[in-house]
């Protein structure tokens, strides 16, 4: 990328602005809205100031049978980088301006920094989208690429626009998007019942993928998208399956005869081990167990106490997790090795204070960890802890309604989650940085978000 | 019974009159009275008969009776076994009340040791949907020890979560909250064979 002063100058203050949040030092007058009742810990928010940089999208051209495509895959990328919430993004413009010249003046009158321009070519098989991005400021081309878009009535259709839409930002932004993506969650019946369905990052293409018709809950995405598992009751007692997208094979895993219930399932980032929880056994605490090789039983930590709801830090090697060893109406968010061994609380509680902090979820980019909580007991919020930080400083995304389960974006920077407001539930979409928050899925009783990795290479 | 006996005696009387022959008939006899001692006899064991019968049917019923007491009895016991216990809000104490409840169940499963049972525990839809499983199966496992802790062998037990996903009320204040906060109790093996002990 060769990116120009101005727009580095631009990343540089963003960068500086990133390590305040870290650091917890931020807290100027109306910015950070101090609402603390725990004693030790600073709880706020903390919202980027910087304006973000306009972004243009000149209208699309096609050719060679690509014009029929052009307006569908352009509200397709207009909509993927509002909602990537790193621009202001001007399009419905003047079809005067179509075209595949570029009037870098005409830009930078109309306030853009960035601009994008791109065309859509029938190959006869499929299409190609080529897209290019300009630094309207220095009034040059940027980057460009080719996209290999299939038939509209191609299943892969929306997602390769996607992941033409995530290039867009990496482009200009230099970390990852999150558009080629979905997010799996629970959709309550009218008997009571929960089955997995499946959304896209933008909220179309909602699918059911299971069809029990019982208890199923606690969708987790494998890192490379092809399989889901969750924990159903659909054999009468809550069990672990992992279901392949692709073929449609399901298998119980780990293959259970005696008594616990297995919980909480999720995926070592190298795809191998599913850390879980099991509960009411012998010994109930997070085990893990190998996929790849079906075998392999591992405990990890537990004991008369439960830890469940493991999650992974994106290099592996951590864990956290939610615990009720500190005893009833307590719990709290540990961080132990991922092998096991001394856990270290993240949650406020050592702290002084007590409160109710639960479902946690490490970001797939950083030393994040989101979870929720209540302050005021019977209110949660989503919340999020910087591991380097000691939980000292937590930040509180949501103020309204009630607030749960948090998962984290591939980009590190959207966390999906279920609010419940007074017309009811819905999934939405937060953004850490801007505090933007988007409905994704609203008017459903949905539950239990989790978000796919990125969809970043045709599968 | 009764009309044999005098039937007998009838034709006695008419054999001694026939043997008589030509000669002129004697004024009959007046006819005999009945004879005061088969009379008796008879009368007794009518009283007899009577009485067998209503010994019998007596005990007929007192057995019935107490049949259908010990149906009764196998069917509170069968309540007692089921009875739901409650607890307080994201709490797995078990509450006076709830010991009472299982404690009742402790002699009935002394007395029945076929008798098996699931212990399902439950968790109101507040706090979090994982977090509530973890917590209906602590509830649960705290039950299975109340009972264990009388000397009932664990493995007549069985536990599991249903956390929020199954509440017995709908609704969302504390009357229908503090019905979901619950231990459930199946009957997994023996249901035929539940003594009601004494």
């Amino acid at each position: 990328m060769n990116a120009p002063l101005g727009v580095l100058g631009w990343l540089g203050l963003r960068l500086a602005f990133t390590l305040c949040l870290l650091m917890g030092l931020l807290a100027s007058p109306g910015l950070a809205q101090q609402r603390d009742s725990i004693p030790g810990v600073s709880l706020g928010l903390v919202y980027e100031n910087q304006p973000q940089p306009a972004l243009a999208i000149q209208p699309f051209t096609g050719r060679f049978g690509g014009a029929g495509l052009v307006d569908e895959v352009e509200v397709i990328i207009g909509r993927d980088l509002r909602n990537s919430d790193r621009f202001e993004v001007l399009d419905s413009l003047p079809p005067a301006l179509v075209g595949n010249v570029v009037d870098y003046a005409l830009w930078d009158r109309l306030g853009a920094v960035w601009l994008i321009t791109g065309q859509v070519e029938g190959t006869g098989e499929g299409y190609v989208l080529i897209l290019e991005l300009h630094d309207v400021v220095y009034g040059q081309s940027v980057e460009r690429g080719r996209f290999r878009i299939p038939a509209e009535a191609d299943g892969d259709f929306r997602m390769a626009v996607h992941r033409a839409s995530d290039e867009l930002v990496r482009w200009a932004t230099g970390d990852p998007g999150m558009a080629a993506s979905r997010i799996a969650f629970t959709m309550t019946d009218n008997e009571g019942n929960k089955d997995i369905y499946v959304i896209d990052s933008d909220g179309e293409n909602l699918d059911r993928i299971t069809n029990y018709r019982d208890l199923t809950l606690s969708p987790a995405w494998s890192p490379d998208g092809n399989k889901v598992a969750f924990t159903s009751y659909k054999s009468g007692l809550p069990r672990i399956y992992e279901l392949d997208l692709r073929t449609g094979d399901e298998k119980m895993l780990p293959e259970v005869r005696g008594g616990g219930d297995y919980i909480t399932p999720t995926y070592h980032p190298d795809g191998t081990t599913l850390a879980f929880s099991v509960t009411g056994n012998a010994r109930s605490g997070v085990f893990t167990y190998n996929v790849e090789r079906d075998c392999c039983l591992v405990f990890l930590s537990g004991g008369r106490w439960y830890d469940l709801s493991p999650t992974y830090s994106p290099d592996g090697r951590w864990m956290a997790f939610n615990t009720n060893r500190f005893g009833d109406a307590v719990p709290q968010i540990m961080l132990m090795p991922a092998q096991g061994g001394d856990a270290e609380t993240l949650s406020p509680y050592e702290y002084g204070g007590r409160g109710y902090f639960t479902a946690p979820d490490w970001s797939p980019v950083g030393d994040m960890v989101a979870f929720h909580g209540s302050i005021q007991r019977g209110t949660y919020h989503i919340l999020v802890a910087s591991v380097s930080n000691d939980g000292r400083r937590l930040n509180q995304l949501t103020w309204e309604g009630n607030n749960e389960d948090p998962s984290w974006a591939p980009d590190g920077r959207h966390l999906a989650f279920v609010g419940e407001r007074r017309w009811g539930f819905g999934l939405f979409v937060v953004d850490v940085a801007t505090g933007r928050l988007r409905p994704l899925l609203a008017g459903r009783r949905v539950g239990l978000p989790d978000w796919s990795s990125a969809f970043s290479t045709e599968r | 019974m009764i009309v044999r006996r005098f039937f007998i005696a009838v034709t006695a009387a008419t054999l001694v009159v026939g043997s008589c022959g030509g000669d002129p008939p004697p004024p009959p006899p007046a006819p005999p009275g009945p004879d005061m001692d088969s009379l008796r006899a008879y009368q007794d064991s009518v009283q007899e008969a009577e009485e067998e019968a209503r010994r019998v049917a007596a005990e007929e019923a007192a057995l019935r009776a107490e049949e259908a007491a010990r149906q009764r009895a196998i069917a509170a016991a069968g309540s007692t076994l089921a009875e739901m216990v409650f607890f307080d809000y994201d709490m797995s104490e078990i509450r006076d009340d709830a010991a009472s409840a299982l404690r009742a169940k402790v002699d009935i499963l002394r007395a029945s040791p076929q008798v098996q049972l699931r212990i399902e525990g439950h968790a109101d839809d507040r706090g979090s949907t994982e977090y509530n499983l973890a917590l209906g199966n602590r509830r649960a496992s705290a039950m299975q020890d109340f009972l264990t802790g009388f000397g009932l062998s664990e493995s007549r037990f069985s536990i599991v979560s249903f956390g929020e996903e199954r509440p017995l009320e709908s609704g969302s204040d504390e009357s229908a909250w503090s019905r979901n906060r619950r231990g459930e109790f199946v009957i997994t093996a023996g249901a035929n064979a539940i003594n009601p002990g004494n």
